[in-house]
């Protein structure tokens, strides 16, 4: 498969990021120079080297459904320029060596807290140096919603994090609030009706100049956007009643809903896959049927695949939006791979698990033409893992944010003697160029029990049965989880 | 007439599972047996299920199928023994099960909290668990006896595994609520003023049934202790962190020769582990399973460390996991075993799995009837579709002494 692309490049660089201590030095610089753009060409100067990552011999998943073995990926200038069989390395780039790995998408938390220092203004108030935004990284997840803001886990710096401002365009529209209801249902006939005026001005325009535009006044802007297509509004609701009132008034007026929560969404999924929905759930939200009531409800293990399987876009996120140490473990975002797999183990296919934490979270928050998949074109935020991304042993090694590595498990104190990355895998640069082994031929781990099949007893063969959906065929010799050699060798 | 309908419906109620005497057989792909001592597992199983006991169990062609037994094929499902939770709260009445009028309650039972089958039982059974020890809360230093029951089972009697199931002590932390707050000092002294009365009066019955001495004053605040000298349940102990839990150690097991366990074992407990392997003091870990640093402790180098992964690097080879259901979800005892792997714990010879399944039987002194699939031991099997303690792994169905308790089939998959 070669994905190089036409070499276009861009006649102004893509603003290079300033790390901490030059954003300090700014103000000096500021001073002495006229106003022009003299800090921006001294900081280009002083890296004149173009800056070529490239991710060498890992199974990079795309997130798509795409599953390239043994490949490589170039990233110039924190885009993702080719990844593929026949990629070009330049000479000058920097090559960490993955055999053995598996290459993701950078995950995204549809909600969080804590992981920019503060919220508010990210670009005024990030704490890059936080130590929950480290810890997040270490889940993989390398862009984070906070309040309303996207931003990115541009760990050290403290500019060029947020990647958009207006999340989410809340609308409520609950049974219990029939008064608001009412509102929510004239401000959208208001802006419909708006809408239809002028698009029939607009025809009238040409035969009658004198046609009068129909007036703005008392037209409610944010109905007008949501109908326009501008954005899609967020609703919180859990309930069956309130789910199908959202699907229909969805219906009536014409725009997809995203709804959060989504817990008896199960119940009418049908409903919901019609209205274009996407459900942003906790697979492991619970919530005991209401027994005075005939119908189906409550919380249901089976939500997000009943939901998938109808047509609705599912996200996922975790029960708490926070890093927690407190030694509950399982249940906050650093274990977001966690969640995703209680949505499998209710019947969603694994790569519908994989999108629920990275293309479709940033398809709802309206970022996916940048990040969410491995493309052509986008960020290269990037993570490697020692193995299936879902399994819940499985630990990231290396999280990169546009192009720059941000975590490097074996170089952080959390993790790094948990399944210590072989030593083969540290300097890769240096043992290849020695004439060593690379990390790919690694020696072979001695079998821990002599078992057939080369299984070990407690099925550690992580996808065996599953479900469904297709697995890379894997190759007899390959087929021993990475991070088992990466324990021996550990050990 | 009355009579004929009642047993037709009876019959037609026990339909999905075995009839008494009659031998039903389970296939599937792989067992993973769980024993204590052996492979872990068995390839293309044959499981011969009689009268609510495995009667056989054995790869293809080694088990003898008999005539006329139910063949029930499942594929390339695997089999697991069921899960047994030795930290529960969720086996009956919640709101009753935690008296704090006195410290110390050793005379109080939980038994009569039971609810066997509870609703809030189901959606464990449909993870897996099958045996939990149902004991009363942390709020005083000694709790009552809980008891170990089965999941999945109608009445008591049928539930009901061993009462006592264990004596519930509890330390640190929880306890100091009570009354107008109370410190380690006098309740490890309270702790200790009970267990000299309880060993004297042990003693005291032993000498007496030996014909020694004259008969002892029945003391029912005491009578858990001679179950406990004579071997017959344990201390589960809630203790957290290292210096907790090695108060359990000394105090329990190095100076009154208790037999106990760590239950609830959480953060740097493994600091114990030396002194745990020299008294025979089992590990039951969760919910709390790492220790992240924080004062007064910066000897971590920073590390966020895994419990279990502390025990096991220090030697500590039967290490259990518990879920202190509701604090995390009873359905949940899979995932602390997932969690404690995740942080560290090897997992070559899914220690994971024995985790929740054949060190906890031990532990407590039920595995010579549940834990893991082997001859004579209940039938409580799972059907699943990969690695038991994987989140993403779901369960076909359970079958619990012989019967088929749970199946995803039938009403939707419950968990």
């Amino acid at each position: 498969m070669h994905l190089r692309p036409n070499q276009q490049r861009r006649a102004s660089r893509p603003m290079r990021l300033l790390v901490a201590a030059s954003l300090f030095l700014a103000p000096a610089a500021l001073a002495s120079a006229p106003l022009d753009d003299e800090p921006a060409k001294e900081a280009e100067s002083e890296e004149d080297k173009e800056e070529v990552l490239v991710l060498k011999g890992g199974e990079i998943h795309t997130g798509l459904g795409g599953v390239l073995r043994d490949a490589t990926i170039l990233v110039r200038e924190g885009k993702i320029e080719a990844f593929g069989y026949d990629v070009d390395v330049p000479e000058d780039a920097e090559v960490v060596d993955v055999s053995g790995m598996r290459v993701y998408p950078g995950l995204i938390a549809v909600g969080s807290f804590g992981l920019f220092g503060s919220s508010g203004n990210l670009d005024d108030s990030v704490d890059p140096y936080n130590q929950n935004m480290t810890l997040a990284l270490s889940a993989g997840i390398t862009t984070a919603v906070d309040g309303n803001t996207v931003a990115k886990l541009k760990r050290g710096h403290v500019q060029g994090l947020v990647v958009n401002t207006s999340a989410f365009e809340s609308l409520s529209y609950s049974n219990g609030n029939p008064q608001g209801q009412l509102k929510v249902e004239q401000d959208l006939k208001g802006a419909a009706d708006y809408i239809r005026a002028y698009r029939a001005w607009e025809d009238e325009k040409k035969s009658n100049k004198e046609a009068k535009e129909p007036s703005k006044k008392g037209v409610d802007q944010k109905s007008l956007r949501i109908l326009r297509g501008e954005v899609r509004p967020c609703f919180n609701a859990d309930s069956r009643t309130d789910l199908l009132e959202i699907a229909h008034l969805a219906q009536r007026f014409g725009f997809r809903p995203i709804i959060n929560g989504c817990r008896e969404g199960w119940t009418v999924a049908d409903e919901l896959g019609r209205a274009g929905a996407t459900a942003i759930v906790t697979p492991r939200s619970r919530r005991p049927k209401d027994e005075s009531l005939l119908r189906e409800g409550g919380s249901s293990i089976e939500n997000a695949a009943t939901l998938y399987s109808h047509g609705v876009n599912v996200v996922v996120v975790p029960a708490s939006r926070g890093i927690s140490l407190g030694g509950i473990v399982g249940t906050d975002l650093l274990h977001l791979p966690v969640e995703a797999g209680f949505a499998i183990r209710g019947g969603l296919p694994e790569l519908a698990g994989l999108r629920s934490i990275t293309i479709e979270a940033a398809r709802v928050l309206g970022v996916d033409y940048r990040i969410g998949s491995i493309e052509v074109g986008k960020d290269a935020d990037l993570i490697v893992t020692d193995g299936d991304l879902l399994h819940y042993q499985t630990f990231v090694q290396w999280a990169i944010v546009d192009g720059e590595i941000v975590y490097d498990k074996q170089a952080e104190m959390f993790f790094a003697h948990i399944r210590p990355r072989p030593e083969s895998a540290l300097a890769p640069a240096e043992r290849m160029d020695a004439g060593e082994e690379s990390p790919a031929d690694a020696p072979e781990e001695e079998p821990v029990e002599e078992t057939p099949e080369g299984e070990t007893p407690d099925g550690e063969t992580s996808g065996e049965g599953g479900g469904e959906e297709p697995q890379p065929s894997e190759d007899p010799e390959e087929s021993e989880d990475p991070e088992e050699s990466a324990t021996t060798a550990g050990n | 007439m009355i009579c004929l309908v009642a047993s037709t419906c009876a019959l037609l109620w026990t339909a999905p599972s075995a009839v008494q005497g009659e031998a039903v057989v389970l296939r599937a792909a792989k067992a993973l047996t769980c024993e204590y001592e052996g492979p872990g597992f068995i390839l293309d199983p044959v499981v011969v299920m009689r009268d609510g006991k495995i009667e056989a169990i054995g790869p293809e062609g080694s088990v003898e199928i008999p005539e006329g037994a139910e063949v029930i094929d499942y594929g390339d499902r695997w089999l697991a023994p069921g899960f047994v939770d030795l930290h529960s709260h969720v086996g009956g009445s919640r709101g009753d099960i935690n008296d704090m009028v006195f410290q110390l309650n050793s005379e109080l039972r939980v038994s009569p909290a039971v609810i066997p089958n509870n609703s809030a039982l189901e959606k464990p059974l449909a993870a897996g668990v099958t045996t939990i020890l149902f004991i009363p809360g942390s709020g005083t230093n000694m709790g009552g006896t809980g008891v170990l029951m089965k999941l999945g089972i109608d009445g008591y009697e049928e539930a009901l595994l061993r009462d006592p199931g264990s004596l519930k002590i509890a330390q640190g932390d929880n306890p100091t609520r009570w009354g107008y707050g109370m410190g380690r000092i006098l309740m490890n002294y309270g702790l200790r003023f009970r267990l000299r009365r309880g060993q004297a009066y042990a003693k005291a019955w032993d000498a007496y049934l030996e014909g020694e001495g004259a008969k002892p004053e029945r003391e029912l605040e005491l009578d858990i202790f001679r179950f406990l000298y004579a071997g017959d349940t344990q201390v589960s102990t809630h203790t957290q962190y290292y210096q907790l839990v090695l108060m359990t150690i000394t105090m329990l097991a190095r100076d009154f020769g208790l037999p106990t366990y760590i239950d609830h074992g959480s953060f740097d407990s493994y600091l114990t582990t030396p002194l745990a392997k020299e008294f025979g003091v089992g590990a039951i870990l969760g919910p709390r399973e790492i220790m992240a640093p924080r004062p007064p402790r910066f000897d971590t180098d920073g590390r966020i460390e895994g419990t279990a992964w502390g025990f096991q690097e220090q030697g500590m080879v039967d290490i259990g996991f518990n879920t202190d259901a509701p604090v995390v979800p009873q359905e949940e005892l899979t995932t602390q075993a997932a969690m404690g792997v995740r942080y560290g714990l090897r997992n070559d010879r899914a220690q994971g799995l024995r985790g929740v399944t054949i060190i906890p039987a031990r532990t407590s002194g039920i595995a010579d009837r549940v834990g893991s699939l082997e001859p004579g031991k209940h039938a409580d099997i799972l059907v699943c579709n990969g690695d038991p303690i994987d989140p993403r792994t779901h369960f076909d169905a359970v079958w619990v002494n012989g019967e088929k308790v749970y199946d995803a089939e039938v009403g939707g998959q419950a968990w």
